[in-house]
């Protein structure tokens, strides 16, 4: 067994420069708290051209981590059970709220040996979730920190930032955001983009009757109703593996404007995961998980969980293999553009109505859209770093039985192309990475699954 | 009404009786001057002249006096001890980012003593009840989960208060390094090999015959011990300047085991520094902020019961920590009480030191039943600087000095924003005072310091001229803030 290629410094808590108004409770809105036993776990790597003292960046990101949390309160803030005087609801059914007190976040700081460009060629999975820190709630909430960030140093040269959240407090989205804020204040010492905190949009007009066919709305019927059984999908060994696409949408032929990358490359994933679980020209279930921030007019900055689960209805077999691909991204294309702000307002008002519990996706795959969260300008914590990599874990029930994340693309590979992580239990991987179809797309694996000796 | 009739008379007796007192002389002297003036007047030119004729003044007798008048004033001037000037001082701000708040500090505590949950709670019980703030600092080795105070952290550490706040002293004063002629650095707790005034003479390239010293072990009160020694020197050494670093490192002191009575200085204690320059140059007369009158040191280690009540010793796992016994608030009372019968008649006008006499012989010739009478030292001093030791400290002070809460502010509201910064807690309310424009020219300060051992030391200061409200300094950002309500309890 090789050594630890990570070395644990120390662990701290970094707090807010200006003090908190005490007491303050914020609460949760309902999409939050279907995705409660959830977290995820960010892993940002830089390189970087300047050599640097050991400990030097990471002072200084600690101090400029100070300041962006003034930003912050949730993040500051700790879980409590609390009523704050205006709930309906009886005591027995005290929900999650945060109470800004003011405690601050986790900071872990961990060296490693040689440079990010060799580790990236051969880490896996494991080996990099030794980059993110996460500890799972204590017994005592209150004590919890909610986020948890490491940085570490490489000692050839090169950082990563690993942030790991609960996902009852954000989504990928707002967490990637908070990277970015704080990446803001490191190099301008302003933030573009502060987070917002504010419900979801409220309740429409009493006469709206609710869609017929709402097939987001049933999903969330059908997996959260707390009387539903709870998946039993076993804990298969998950092993992950990045693929690069140079330019999906060439390699697929589409000509049409209207489909995006990521409804090909979903659709890509979809016919070659159902292939590797043994269905002949037919497709397994499939939930894909959308940002519905533009969709319910809410900023970019809004701070919250603010992505539903769509399951992808799939109605009868195909006859030939060749036209799989093509009908899986049109049944994807029908419900991202299907999809719209009735639908989605039907879903909370439904969530708000109803004692639910949280939302699993059971064994299905989980496609997920993060391909527009990059910007025109790069996130750089300091001018030399320059950020090569970006892998994004979702662990919990919602993560399904495998996960396809689509993530933007990155300086230096052209806009068009995508990083894709795939999760997938083992003996599945090896069959989809030899994939032909899969193959036609040229994609370059960036991270694979090395077998652990 | 006639209470209230009866108390305003009473009040304007007291007044006229102390008008009488301290200006006896004048009082007396006015009616002879008048008769003087009187007589003289009526006496007229020629017969003063001829009263001046009859005293036969020879050469060698007006010779002889001149010479002896001029050798008296010539003895009583050099043997005049030297003026001490305090030119100026700087306090050390920690930066934002050390900032510890109550419930970051609390979860820490949970988290290393997750077995001793009543130490928990006392731990929280005395910081609801502690009157700091959410903005006091502590260094960054105790933010660490677990803390790791090492050598080298607590070095860090004093480099960094004991620097920046020399780096504010010399802008401030215009002083070079090369021209410091005296340093004493007092730092109770943290005593490194080489010494840390050595540390500084290394990073400042001081002069090789330079005068050093480095006080250790000295308590809270070591601030006004370093000034003795320095007035001290000053009066052998003339024309000379002198820096005092007053500071208490926290790193190696962080107590690890669970001892309630020893957890009490982690709940409190915090960083902060003061850099102090001292001067007996005529030149720095005009520029100088303060004048220093008189300086009372006072020790009761010769009682046991004081020596031992702030003891720093190893628990029953062999962690090391100080323990603070149950009468501190005794024994600190009964050391302010010597204290104050030192400087009372140094300092008290005539009217209180006659008061105070005849109640002393009133009750040991006449009535020990009588009341004590306490003098009221608000007519000897316009400011008062109370060690910001902890809120039991102030209270008790406030009692047995019968201060207004206006009077106490500074060192209330120094524990607030700062913490128990130990020796240089002094300062900082000195600082307060002068940031809320306060300081008028003549007006006395007293310092009061408690230490352990049990030593309480004061010192007296008089300003030297109208003090404008700094922009810069340890309170330049959150002066408009204060004075803030502080509660009994702050609910966590």
């Amino acid at each position: 067994m090789e050594e630890d290629r990570v070395r644990f410094i120390c662990k701290r808590t970094v707090v807010s420069t200006r003090s908190m108004e005490p007491g303050r409770l914020y609460r949760f809105s309902v999409l939050d708290h279907v995705m409660e036993p959830n977290h995820i776990r960010l892993v940002y790597y830089y390189r970087s051209s300047k050599t640097r003292e050991p400990g030097e960046i990471t002072k200084k990101l600690r101090e400029s981590l100070a300041y962006a949390l003034n930003c912050y309160p949730i993040v500051t803030g700790r879980l409590v059970k609390e009523i704050d005087g205006t709930e309906e609801k009886d005591d027995v059914n005290r929900q999650w709220k945060v109470k800004s007190n003011d405690a601050g976040m986790r900071m872990v700081e961990a060296r490693a040996t040689g440079s990010v460009e060799e580790w990236l060629r051969s880490v896996n999975r494991e080996e990099e979730l030794k980059l993110v820190h996460w500890e799972d709630m204590y017994h005592l909430h209150y004590y919890w920190s909610t986020f948890c960030v490491q940085v570490t140093e490489f000692e050839s040269g090169g950082l990563a930032i690993g942030l790991s959240c609960s996902h009852l407090l954000a989504d990928p989205v707002c967490a990637m955001m908070f990277i970015r804020a704080w990446a803001d204040l490191t190099l301008s010492r302003s933030m573009m983009a502060p987070p917002l905190f504010h419900p979801l949009p409220p309740r429409r007009l009493a006469n709206h009757k609710l869609i017929s066919n709402n097939q987001l709305l049933s999903h969330y019927i059908k997996s959260c109703s707390l009387t539903a059984s709870p998946s039993n999908v076993t804990e298969d060994h998950m092993v992950t593996v990045t693929f690069l696409f140079p330019d999906p949408l060439i390699r697929a032929g589409e000509n049409e404007p209207r489909i995006s990358t990521f409804e090909i490359l979903a659709g890509l994933f979809w016919v070659c995961v159902s292939r590797a679980k043994g269905k002949r020209n037919e497709l397994m279930d499939m939930s894909l998980c959308l940002d519905v921030r533009k969709l319910l007019r809410l900023d970019q900055g809004y701070f919250g969980n603010c992505m539903v689960y769509h399951k992808v209805p799939y109605s009868k077999p195909v006859k030939t293999k060749d036209k799989l691909l093509f009908h899986a991204v049109q049944e994807i294309e029908n419900i991202t553009k299907k999809l719209d702000y009735d639908t989605v307002m039907d879903l909370i008002e439904w969530l708000s109505s109803s004692n639910n519990g949280a939302i699993s996706n059971g064994s299905d795959l989980v496609c997920t859209n993060l391909e527009n969260m990059s910007h025109s300008r790069p996130m750089m914590f300091e001018e030399d770093l320059v950020l090569s990599h970006l892998s994004c874990y979702v662990k919990g029930p919602v993560a399904g039985g495998g996960q396809v994340i689509v993530l933007p693309s990155l300086p230096g590979n052209g806009p068009m192309s995508r990083v894709v992580m795939v999760s997938l239990p083992q003996r599945e991987m090896v069959k989809v990475v030899e994939d032909e179809l899969l193959l036609s797309f040229s994609p370059v694996v960036i991270m694979e699954n090395t077998e652990q000796i | 009404m006639s209470d209230f009739s009866s108390s305003v008379k009473l009040k304007y007796v007291k007044l006229g009786y102390q008008y009488l007192i301290n200006n006896f002389l004048t009082v007396l002297l006015i009616p002879i001057i008048a008769v003087i003036v009187i007589e003289l007047l009526r006496m007229g030119p020629e017969e003063i002249l001829s009263i001046l004729n009859s005293l036969h003044f020879e050469f060698l007798h007006i010779l002889c006096s001149s010479f002896l008048i001029i050798f008296v004033s010539t003895v009583y001037f050099m043997s005049k001890p030297r003026t001490v000037y305090l030119v100026d001082y700087s306090c050390y701000k920690p930066p934002v980012t050390c900032r510890v708040p109550f419930s970051s500090f609390m979860e820490h505590s949970r988290l290393i003593l997750k077995d001793n949950p009543k130490s928990v709670e006392f731990q929280m019980r005395i910081l609801e009840r502690s009157g700091l703030g959410e903005e006091t600092c502590l260094p960054p080795a105790i933010h660490y989960i677990p803390p790791t105070p090492t050598m080298e952290s607590a070095r860090n550490e004093a480099q960094m208060v004991i620097f920046t706040a020399m780096e504010d002293l010399f802008k401030n004063t215009g002083l070079k390094p090369k021209d410091i002629d005296i340093l004493i650095v007092n730092c109770s707790l943290f005593s490194p090999t080489p010494s840390l005034s050595a540390m500084i003479i290394n990073k400042y390239k001081l002069r090789s015959n330079i005068k050093s010293y480095n006080l250790s072990g000295m308590g809270c009160s070591a601030s006004l011990i370093s000034v003795d020694v320095a007035r001290d020197l000053l009066q052998v050494h003339p024309n000379s300047n002198a820096v005092i670093i007053s500071t208490e490192i926290i790193t190696p002191n962080y107590y690890k085991g669970n001892e309630r009575a020893m957890l009490l200085p982690n709940c409190l204690f915090r960083m902060g520094g003061a850099a102090i320059l001292l001067s007996n140059r005529r030149s720095d007369r005009w520029r100088a902020k303060y004048k220093l009158c008189h300086l009372v040191r006072t020790h009761r280690g010769a009682d046991d019961k004081s020596y031992y009540c702030v003891m720093e010793q190893e628990d029953k796992n062999g962690n090391v920590g100080i323990n603070l016994s149950k009468d501190l608030m005794t024994i600190a009372g009964e050391a302010l009480k010597s204290n104050i019968t030192t400087i009372g008649p140094l300092v008290l006008p005539a009217s209180e030191q006659l008061l105070f006499l005849s109640s002393l012989i009133g009750r040991k010739i006449f009535n020990p039943k009588w009341k004590p009478y306490i003098p009221d030292f608000k007519q000897a001093f316009e400011h008062f600087c109370i060690h910001a030791g902890g809120r039991a400290v102030i209270d008790e002070l406030q009692k047995n000095l019968q201060l207004s809460g206006e009077h106490v502010e500074a060192s209330r509201m120094t524990l607030h924003r700062f913490g128990n910064t130990s020796s240089s807690s002094l300062w900082y309310e000195l600082s307060y005072i002068e940031a809320q424009g306060r300081m008028k020219k003549s007006d006395r300060v007293w310092q009061i310091a408690f230490g352990s051992g049990f030593k309480c030391n004061s010192a007296v200061w008089k300003c030297n001229r109208t003090i404008k409200t700094p922009t810069d300094g340890a309170w330049s950002d959150c002066i408009e803030r204060y004075p803030v309500f502080i509660p009994e309890v702050v609910k966590l």
